[in-house]
């Protein structure tokens, strides 16, 4: 195909793109590194102030006042900041307290009490604590149902894909239902003789349900993938592993596992990519008050704090951070790139 | 002779797909027994299994807080963003899978990281700039900006099925005289159905699942189902709200369950396409 019909074809798929992705993107740097204010203007209002007598004085005052445009919508002011926004939101005023300070714990809880660094902690957590857990027990499960007889296995993998199929924010919902104070899993503990558990109330508990989730959600994910896989064992290195004699996990180790290899590593990019703008259960169970990430953080400013060039700076900060992950990645594709 | 400990290994695989099974299952099978309850059953302690029937939260929150409206923006949303998502996609996809120049790549390149954005950094910019132009609150404007969003995923999946089909059949096509977008529409579409219901699965999940961007684009009469359950939530004080939103989230997983009934083949081959072909 030559260059001028891939350009047709490929055309509105990259203006598309270009419109609402690319453009956005270069707008959202454009606010990060500008403050907006209302403009105003000293206006003169005159008013009649009534004396005795049927007297008057005329009352001058000045008054500061916005700036309307023939709509009636007041005139925003931009100037450019810099990298003011980006200072104000890492708060290197705080930061730069929370390194004078004494032990490094120390140092370490102040500087997460600070919004911007306590989103990143939490984030970089969630991806740590949820990675290994979908991966496991995705091959653990994959390996399961492969070896459970073939009628089965639909029904199985019907129930498996649930989590992640559903919408993420009912997901959530329904997990979080069930932890209430006064919901079914409460109520089992307490018939059990546990007594009561109050898990929506701490930051610990919270954010442990939080990576639960995580891994619930995610885990059909890397089952498929990772049952498909299975399915296209070399037969010949398996039969031959059993005549030299290798136990289960023998073979499970030495020729299972690094026949997977390029689709573990796969689950764990896309895993990865996703985890780290993880928005759904944080809305749900934590809201900023127990835990907080990147991208939470940045539709809090947007929404409550109204405040679209600090959103704007978190926004290109996310940005950064995402583009720091695939760099290993894109480096590989152009890699091949160049080779093929 | 079999290898010593396998019935333990057997009974092991049994206790974990059983634990999975209801692990998977049960938060949703609960939602759904209890949004057929009464208040005062559904909270019960101990928890009960049987209780009897009443559809008073479907009633209220489909015909009294008029859901149904939220279904129709949900459908015209999801119909809109399927289709354009996939006529756009299909011909970015093919224009990829069949060019051999150093554009191509980049383009893949750079979808792969507009795939990885987090939606909210898009949403900073659209908030000023669709309030300014006045696009705010439309269907369309939520539309397009799902397909957009949608773009980078559904060309790279749909690329690696064009990939698949033998440079042969277009070369054919174009040897009897057709042109490019003929060979395309004629010879190449047709046998590509089953990758295209596999990539409208997934541009359907997209939109139907979407919270952030429709909450955040729309609002009042326009909100999709999704995002309207965002009225429902932190009232845990109010069992009777907190029930009716728990019939709100049961109405959103329905078409979804069968959607996975009947399309299941089509969203594992989605989920693994992926992984076969980078």
């Amino acid at each position: 195909m030559n260059t001028r019909s891939f350009l047709g074809f490929a055309g509105p798929s990259a203006a598309a793109m270009a419109l609402l992705i690319l453009l956005p993107l270069l707008g959202a740097a454009w606010l990060s590194v500008h403050e907006s204010y209302v403009k105003t203007e000293l206006k003169e209002v005159r008013t009649t102030v009534p004396l005795f007598g049927g007297l008057t004085r005329e009352d001058v005052r000045t008054i500061p006042q916005p700036v309307r445009d023939e709509a009636g919508n007041p005139v925003l002011v931009w100037h450019f900041v810099g990298a003011g926004n980006y200072a104000n939101l890492v708060d290197l005023d705080r930061l730069r307290k929370a390194f004078a300070g004494d032990g490094l714990e120390q140092i370490y809880r102040d500087v997460v009490s600070i919004e911007f660094w306590g989103a990143l902690e939490f984030s970089l957590l969630y991806i740590l604590a949820t990675t290994p857990g979908v991966l496991l027990l995705g091959f653990a499960i994959a390996l399961a149902v492969d070896a459970t007889s073939k009628r089965v296995r639909g029904a199985l993998i019907f129930a498996s894909l649930l989590p992640f199929i559903i919408t993420p924010v009912v997901g959530a919902l329904s997990i979080y239902w069930l932890f209430l104070d006064n919901a079914v899993v409460n109520a089992v503990l307490q018939a059990l003789g546990f007594g009561k558990f109050y898990f929506l109330s701490g930051a610990l508990p919270i954010r442990a349900l939080i990576v639960l989730y995580g891994i619930w959600h995610v885990t059909p994910f890397a089952f498929v993938v990772l049952y498909a896989g299975l399915q296209t064992l070399p037969q010949d290195a398996m039969e031959a592993a059993i005549v030299d004699g290798a136990t289960t996990w023998q073979r499970l180790r030495y020729v299972v596992v690094p026949h997977l290899a390029p689709l573990f590593a796969f689950v764990t990019l896309i895993h990865v990519m996703d985890a780290y703008r993880v928005f759904e259960p944080v809305l749900v169970f934590g809201s900023n008050l127990y835990a907080n990430s990147l991208q939470y953080m940045t539709y809090h400013i947007l929404n409550s704090e109204d405040n679209y060039t600090k959103a704007a700076a978190a926004s290109l900060l996310t940005v950064a951070g995402i583009v720091i992950l695939l760099i290993p990645m894109l480096r590989r594709f152009a890699r091949e790139g160049r080779a093929a | 002779m079999k290898p010593a400990g396998s019935s333990l290994l057997a009974t092991g695989r049994r206790g974990l797909l059983l634990l999975w099974v209801l692990a998977a299952a049960f938060p949703f099978a609960w939602m759904a027994l209890i949004s057929v309850r009464s208040p005062v059953d559904a909270f019960a302690q101990p928890p009960m299994l049987l209780a009897p029937v009443t559809f008073d939260h479907f009633y209220q929150i489909w015909v009294v807080d008029q859901f149904w409206r939220q279904a129709v923006n949900s459908t015209i949303v999801t119909i809109g963003t399927v289709s354009i998502s996939l006529s756009i996609g299909c011909l970015a996809a093919y224009g990829l899978a069949r060019y051999r120049g150093r554009l191509g790549r980049w383009l893949l390149m750079v979808a792969l990281v507009f795939r990885a954005m987090p939606h909210v950094v898009l949403l900073t910019a659209y908030k000023p700039a669709f309030f300014q132009l006045g696009l705010w609150n439309r269907y369309e404007t939520l539309i397009v900006v799902l397909v957009a969003i949608n773009q980078p995923f559904t060309i790279w999946m749909l690329r690696s099925f064009f990939v698949n089909i033998p440079v042969e059949l277009d070369e054919a096509a174009l040897v009897d005289g057709c042109t490019r977008l003929q060979a395309f529409r004629r010879v190449i579409m047709p046998v590509m159905w089953p990758g295209v219901i596999t990539a409208g699965l997934f541009s359907f999940l997209l939109a139907y699942n979407d919270y952030l961007i429709s909450s955040q684009l729309m609002n009042g009469d326009h909100m999709t189902m999704t995002a309207a359950l965002s009225n429902y939530m932190n009232s845990n004080d109010d069992a009777v709200k907190l029930l009716h939103g728990i019939a709100g989230a049961v109405s959103v997983c329905i078409p979804l369950i069968f959607l996975i009934l009947f399309f299941q083949r089509q969203i594992v081959a989605g989920l693994v396409q992926g992984a076969v072909k980078g």
